[in-house]
């Protein structure tokens, strides 16, 4: 997500499910959509089938998707980036670009410092002590005169990003990418004939990818990569184009826009930082800056508003204009609060006690037994969960002494997402609203009224205590019907904002204002939940498709509501040329009729003229108003580069001195922990962690019928090292790292192989994630599921950008039992 | 998974120990109907009442079946008469169907009840008029003959490895039906004066129908064989090793009697009755092993 | 869209294995509303199938066939790793109907074969004949139990559970002769592609008079345990065989009893 927002300015799905249908070809990279997105891999297959498009899927294992995929490519985990970045070097070196795109609508022309370099794997600015980059000359030449960025759009002079960049991926060559990724250099040469077409205008690839991309110390640049090809080819913005990220849970996209992840507030506004004294530091820190003349910078103009009309919505006539809308109420958090280092806080004994709501720490965490240990350092843990996990029953796994553990859990009974109504927002950022299904069971109430409640009482004893700046907590707005028990429908109502001089719902975020006139709980939500109604219901889909989808292209764009204003391919501004036409007449995102913008709802100002010499750029936005090649938002490089995983059979064959991310943050490390890195003399063969389609993470662990179809914990093994092993299918194997172990069974296959990396012979092996000591088949077992937790094995070492954990690339070592 | 070698990719059935048994006792209850019904057509008057003894082992065996196969259908038992009518709501109706020989089987085996046991009765206090039981012998010795042997049948109209590769079941079943009742007969008569005198024609009958059973054995395995299947029949080796000496042994026992003078004279006969008992156990043990094989050899 | 039911039309499936990507959606879907508890979890350390094959717990089955080549890079296309969802095929000419005594399997109004729990009485003579193995007993109920093709939701004008669940229409559900239609279309392009081994299965009369249930195939029937048309027989091809036989027996065996049985003057 980062490294989308880095790139395009926003941080979600650029398109969503329905448009992959009208793909020419399919790039999928570290997905696994058949298995892990089996509903929205229809539309794979209808562009498959109904179009003749090529899928092309690179993995470690040849899986479901490969099954059905025109070719498969066994690529070697944490190797992306070579891959894309020989695709680019391939598009470069053969002038295959969409130059007309590149040179109008990406940075390609932008002239970047002269202090910026890139030497043996470090770029300009690197700080070894701090493991960290001081990114001061990763931006471009500013124009005295102007300010603005300087450009080049003849992209000759030696600094322009098209220049820098084609001088850092000429070391990607054929042999190169073989060299890292495993995949023979006449087959990579195969895929880039393919992907060298795509720079047509009447050509369009789209790139899937999920967490097999995410899940690496090198995760951001693995997925800026992609994009940066996508650029080039001209790709972005367009029907059956994009960078598609598929997300999680039916409702994560819902969760990281109203902030899950701690360093933003609701719509990908910045959390105020320390130091940040007014509203005017913060904006000033935070919002994008206006880089060139044509560049509205939409979201850098507007930023002020968007904070403004959250702080009021969050604290209403609290905040005043006077004490600056109430700025000071929002922590300004010194210390990063990412996943694991809430973890590293627990370890150090930091840590009073933590609420797990759906979420399975035990489980879900790297390392696992050092998470567990964390949990046994906390005085309370409370889970909030419809069922058991592995972390409200952690103090009595197999294995572990109740006596020892001194932490006090509370299981609170809540209902599961199925006995509630509510919005999910898929991967495509539409947010459908749903029925509750079932009711709920037994002593379980909603999330929602258990923190509604917790909230009243907490503020009750303020209010009769007293105690340290209770303003916040005081001065929050809840007025809802009954403050114990929201409905889901007012806290809809109240994301979506309302005119407090009308006291009419708010239309669109842009007319939010930074005078405390109207409110919002999530600006990019502001639109959805008009005067109309709650437009997340609405349901005209395919039951009339001529009426519904007039331009066949799939928007139904009154099919429940996306974000933002309801655009179903973001950036659309893209999919046409500087007249305003289509790339691609059959394709078409949005047109120019000479007076309006028709198609898609336009991501631009509908009756902007293109002929305008003052008409905007299309990459709203960005302070640059275009696509950015080059990228000053990621802390670990402008370029995406290749790096080896934290922990690595080979030395990387770029640059051996800096073989892995010079700017991975190591947990242990900095915490003075023992290191808990294994090397590959001790364990020879590469892992990587996954899903299987019959199981949902832990939570179906409880359901019979998907219980019966993948019953037990196993390791998918490439034939030929099991033979060397002895190991047979169904044969019980013990798999370890230096963190810990798993004791599960084997299955032997060629879907895995064999693979040469830097001129040496390397194995890989698959883990599924699905099992732990909580569930059907642990009950069932001798064992209980003692060794069950995939995550015994996985190192505690974050992604600089997100502190991603490292689940799909580690070392293992593999032994009959 | 793999199935390139496979041919057959059907299910057993899971017809075990009740279904061997029905085999076993329908083989003898037809058998020795027909065996009596012989006696009574070609044989010596002094053949009587071992042809008697006999009708008594039809009705028993007769008497077995029914409750065996009602024993198989398990847990819906209660529907056995299903076989004979068609309960299908709105279409209610006898069910009959000449090509499941299933169906037929269940109507024989009601039909051939009923002169098994009038035969029996027949057999104690003479119920049947002079000049008919002759022609009703003889027609409930065909349904005998059928009864025998249709069970064969019933496993070759399946689409079952073995059993639908080979023609022979059925007259395998019959031969070694026969040949069972014979043994029996011989077991049953070679202590009772009256009948003794039919103790050698009965091991002669015997030798005649283990030959027959020897030769469609052969036809069996051929036909099995052509099919690529042996290898099923081979994991049975000790069943047919013992069929076979049920076989060989009423060869012998034939070859005896065909030197000795059937006059009916005590010395003559009190020396083969040990092996009597020997070899008519053997031939009975035999067929049941054919049956065993057989059946196990497809599941 | 699913397509309005009605009685009188021959409704069938036509299942691609070229696009199955082995969810086992139709699986699930089945059991969900046919109320099957399914088999106790059993690992079956085969690929990625664990239920094993179609019986009375399990009436959709997905096949997991492995023939992956050696070399890291290959086409997946439904070749590789061969994904088949096996059902009962609900044949025009029908074993397990051709022996059942009892009447139990009927063709409905949608030319779909059904066993009418009601009347089965558990003989199990059908599970003999069924050449693809589909049937199973239930111990409980000691009846036959397979596919019913979604008898009552087609009586209802639903099309059938698995049909719906399924992601990519590898299970496409709906009157025989467009499903027919469909087939042709989807395997010309396949050829066209160089997929020359591509075929469809039960497709034409060559099997069992067709069958209702057919495959697109991406390789030999065998391979996805399916017998090629030499070997798909009716189990009535060995009537006429077996009591020959018996009838031949029979004589000889009279003979020979005659003969043993023959008046000797004694004197
Ligand atoms: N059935 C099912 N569906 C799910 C979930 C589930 O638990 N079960 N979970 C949901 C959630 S929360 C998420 S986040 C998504 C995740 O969706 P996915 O990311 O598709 O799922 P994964 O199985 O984690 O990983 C996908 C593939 O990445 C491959 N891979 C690993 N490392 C690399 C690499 O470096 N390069 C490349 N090219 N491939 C790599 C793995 O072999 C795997 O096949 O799935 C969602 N959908
Ligand atoms: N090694 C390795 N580790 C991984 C991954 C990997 O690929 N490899 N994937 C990672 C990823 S992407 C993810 S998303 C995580 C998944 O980790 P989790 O999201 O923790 O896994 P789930 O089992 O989905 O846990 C969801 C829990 O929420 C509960 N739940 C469902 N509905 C509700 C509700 O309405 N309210 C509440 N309170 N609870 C509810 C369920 O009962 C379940 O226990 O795992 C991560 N861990
Ligand atoms: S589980 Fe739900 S979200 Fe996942 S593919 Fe199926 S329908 Fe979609
Ligand atoms: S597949 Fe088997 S059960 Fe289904 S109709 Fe054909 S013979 Fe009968
Ligand atoms: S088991 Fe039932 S359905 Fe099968 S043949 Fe016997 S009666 Fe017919
Ligand atoms: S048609 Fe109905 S009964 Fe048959 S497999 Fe599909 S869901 Fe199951
Ligand atoms: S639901 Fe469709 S795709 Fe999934 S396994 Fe069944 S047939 Fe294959
Ligand atoms: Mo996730």
């Amino acid at each position: 997500m980062v490294s989308l927002a880095a790139t395009f300015g926003r941080g979600a799905m650029t398109n969503h499910w329905r448009d992959i249908k009208n793909a020419d070809l399919i790039l999928i990279n570290g997905a696994n959509p058949a298995e892990a997105h089996p509903v929205g891999f229809q539309w794979f297959m209808r562009a498959k089938l109904d179009r003749g498009a090529k899928i092309i899927h690179a993995d470690p294992r040849f899986t479901r998707t490969s099954a059905v995929a025109d070719m498969y490519l066994r690529i070697r985990t944490g190797s992306d980036v070579a891959y894309f970045g020989g695709l680019i070097n391939h598009v470069l070196q053969n002038n295959l670009f969409h130059n007309e795109y590149v040179k109008n609508y990406t940075n390609a022309s932008f002239i970047v410092k002269d202090e910026f370099a890139f030497n043996d794997g470090l770029f300009s600015g690197y700080d070894a002590t701090k493991r960290s980059y001081n990114i001061a000359s990763w931006s471009y030449k500013t124009d005295p005169a102007t300010g603005f960025a300087m450009r080049d759009k003849t992209l000759q002079d030696p600094h322009t990003v098209f220049q820098l960049m084609k001088q850092h991926y000429s070391r990607y060559t054929p042999e190169m990418v073989s060299s890292i990724t495993g995949i023979p250099a006449a087959d990579f040469q195969k895929v880039a004939d393919l992907v060298g077409q795509m720079g047509k205008p009447d050509k369009v690839m789209t790139i899937v990818y999920a967490v097999g991309l995410t899940h690496h110390t090198t995760g951001g640049q693995l997925i800026r990569s992609g994009a940066v090809l996508q650029l080039l080819l001209g790709n972005m913005g367009r029907p059956g184009g994009g960078m598609n990220a598929e997300r999680g849970h039916a409702n994560i996209q819902g969760n990281t826009d109203h902030a899950i992840s701690w360093e933003i507030l609701p719509g990908y506004l910045r959390i105020p930082a320390p130091g940040q004294k007014n509203l005017n530091d913060y904006v000033a820190q935070s919002a994008p800056k206006k880089s060139d003349k044509n560049s509205w910078n939409f979201f850098g103009t507007n930023y002020r508003k968007f904070m403004v009309s959250t702080l009021k919505g969050w604290y209403g006539d609290a905040a005043k204009k006077d004490n600056e809308f109430a700025f000071d109420f929002v922590p300004k958090p010194a210390g990063n609060s990412s996943w694991m280092s809430i973890f590293d806080q627990a370890l150090k004994g930091k840590m009073q006690g933590l609420i797990l709501s759906g979420m399975t720490a035990a489980s879900i965490g790297p390392d696992s037994n050092q998470v567990r240990d964390a949990l046994g350092k906390l005085k309370w843990l409370v889970v909030m969960d419809a069922l058991p996990t592995t972390s409200s029953e952690f103090w009595h796994a197999p294995g572990v002494d109740p006596a020892s553990i001194k932490t006090e859990v509370f299981m609170v009974p809540t209902t599961h997402w199925i006995e509630k109504d509510g919005s999910f927002v898929n991967s495509g950022r539409w947010s459908q609203w749903k029925d509750q299904v079932l009711p709920p069971q037994g002593q379980a109430r909603h999330d929602h009224w258990i923190l509604a409640d917790v909230f009243q009482r907490v503020k009750n004893l303020y209010q009769s205590q007293g105690g340290k700046f209770p303003d916040p907590i005081m001065a929050m707005t809840f007025d809802y019907k009954n403050a114990t028990r929201p409905e889901l429908d007012e806290i809809a109502k109240e994301v979506n904002g309302k005119d407090l001089t009308t006291g009419k719902q708010m239309a669109s975020f842009a007319l939010l204002k930074d005078d405390g006139t109207t409110t919002c709980g999530d600006w990019i939500y502001t639109g959805s939940y008009t005067e109309a109604g709650n437009l997340m219901k609405r349901r005209q889909g395919v039951q009339d498709v001529k009426a519904n989808d007039p331009t066949g292209m799939g928007f139904f764009s009154n099919w429940a509501w996306s974000w933002p204003l309801n655009r179903r391919v973001m950036y659309n501004r893209a999919s046409a040329d500087l007249d305003g036409k289509p790339w691609d007449p059959t394709r078409p995102g949005i047109t120019w009729n000479g007076s309006k913008w028709v198609g898609d709802v336009p991501d631009y100002p509908a009756t902007m003229d293109p002929h305008d010499p003052k008409a905007w750029l299309p990459f709203i936005m960005n302070g640059e108003g275009v696509g950015r090649l080059f990228s000053s938002g990621m802390v670990d490089g402008p370029f995406p580069e290749h790096y080896e995983p934290v922990e690595s059979p080979v030395q990387n064959p770029l640059h051996p001195a800096n073989s892995a991310s010079p700017v991975a943050f190591l947990y242990d490390k900095a915490a003075g922990r023992p290191d808990r890195f294994g090397t590959a003399k001790e364990f020879p063969y590469i892992a990587t962690s996954y899903r299987l389609t019959e199981h949902e993470h832990y939570v179906t662990q409880h359901v019979p019928h998907l219980v019966q179809l993948q019953p037990k914990p196993f390791v998918e093994i490439p034939q030929e090292l099991a033979s060397e092993k002895g190991i047979k299918s169904g044969d019980q194997v013990r798999v370890f790292s230096k963190r810990g172990k798993v004791e599960v069974l084997a299955v032997v296959t060629k879907r895995l192989g064999a693979m040469t990396v830097a001129g040496q012979k390397v194995y890989q092996i698959g883990i599924p994630i699905h099992w732990g000591y909580v569930g059907v088949s642990a009950d069932g077992d001798p064992s209980k599921g003692r060794y069950w937790l995939a995550n015994a094995l996985t190192p505690f070492v974050g992604d600089a950008n997100a502190r991603t954990p490292e689940f799909k690339a580690f070392l293992v070592n593999l032994e009959k039992m | 998974m793999d199935y390139l070698a496979a041919e057959h990719f059907v299910r057993a059935p899971q017809w075990t120990w009740y279904i061997l048994f029905y085999f076993f006792f329908a083989g003898l209850a037809g058998g020795s109907y027909v065996v009596s019904t012989l006696l009574r057509l070609s044989g010596d008057p002094r053949d009587e009442p071992a042809a008697r003894i006999g009708f008594y082992v039809s009705f028993f065996a007769t008497l077995i079946c029914p409750i065996l196969l009602t024993a198989d259908l398990a847990a819906s038992w209660t529907r056995f008469w299903h076989m004979l009518v068609n309960v299908t709501p709105g279409d209610t109706s006898l069910s009959f169907k000449y090509w499941s020989p299933m169906s037929v089987g269940a109507w024989a085996l009601l039909v051939f009840g009923f002169f098994a046991t009038v035969s029996a009765i027949d057999a104690r206090i003479r119920v049947i008029p002079m000049f008919l039981d002759r022609v009703f012998n003889v027609v409930g010795a065909i349904l005998g003959l059928f009864i025998a042997s249709y069970t064969g049948v019933l496993l070759s109209v399946s689409n079952q490895p073995v059993w639908s590769d080979t023609w022979a079941l059925g007259g395998l079943f019959l031969a070694s039906g026969l040949s069972g009742s014979a043994a029996l007969m011989a077991l049953l008569v070679r202590n009772r004066p009256d009948a003794a005198f039919s103790l050698g024609r009965m091991h002669q009958a015997d030798g005649y129908f283990s030959a027959l059973e020897l030769a469609l054995m052969i036809v069996f395995f051929v036909t099995v064989g052509a099919a690529g299947l042996l290898d099923r029949e081979l994991v049975w080796l000790p069943l047919w090793a013992i069929a076979v000496a049920g076989v060989a042994a009423s060869l012998v026992e034939a070859r005896g009697h065909m030197r000795i003078r059937a006059s009916g004279e005590a010395a003559t006969i009190a020396g083969v009755r040990l092996d009597t008992l020997v070899v008519s156990v053997l031939v009975l043990l035999g067929i049941l092993a054919l049956r065993a094989a057989v059946i196990f050899s497809a599941q | 869209m699913a397509p309005t039911i009605q009685a009188g039309q021959a409704y069938g499936f036509f299942t691609d294995t070229s696009v199955c990507i082995g969810c086992k959606a139709c699986e699930v879907a089945c059991k969900e509303w046919n109320q099957l508890q399914g088999n106790s979890p059993a690992f079956l350390a085969d690929s990625f199938d664990n239920t094993g094959s179609l019986d009375a717990q399990n009436w959709r089955h997905v096949k997991f066939v492995e023939h992956v080549p050696d070399a890291p890079s290959t086409q997946g296309n439904g070749t590789a790793w061969l994904l088949m969802s096996d059902v009962c095929k609900h044949c025009k000419q029908a074993s397990c109907m051709e022996v059942c005594p009892t009447g139990a399997i009927i063709r409905t109004e949608f030319d779909t074969v059904f066993i009418q729990q009601d009347v089965c009485n558990g003989c199990r003579n059908c599970v003999a004949a069924c050449p693809y193995g589909v049937i199973g007993m239930n111990q409980q109920t000691g009846t036959a139990h397979k596919c019913t093709l979604c008898y009552d939701r087609l009586q209802g004008g639903l099309e059938p559970a698995c049909a719906k669940a399924c992601p990519t229409q590898s299970i496409q559900f709906g009157p025989l002769a467009e499903l027919q239609k469909a087939a042709d279309v989807r395997l010309a392009a396949l050829h066209t592609q160089g997929q020359a081994q591509a075929q469809l299965y039960g497709r034409d009369d060559s099997v069992y008079g067709g069958l209702n249930a057919f495959f697109l195939l991406m390789d030999k029937p065998e391979t996805y345990g399916l017998p090629n048309k030499d070997n798909a027989k009716l189990p009535s091809r060995n009537n006429a065989g077996g009591y020959v036989g018996a009838a031949l027996a029979a004589a000889l065996a009279v003979v020979g009893g005659l003969v043993a049985f023959r008046r000797r003057v004694t004197g």
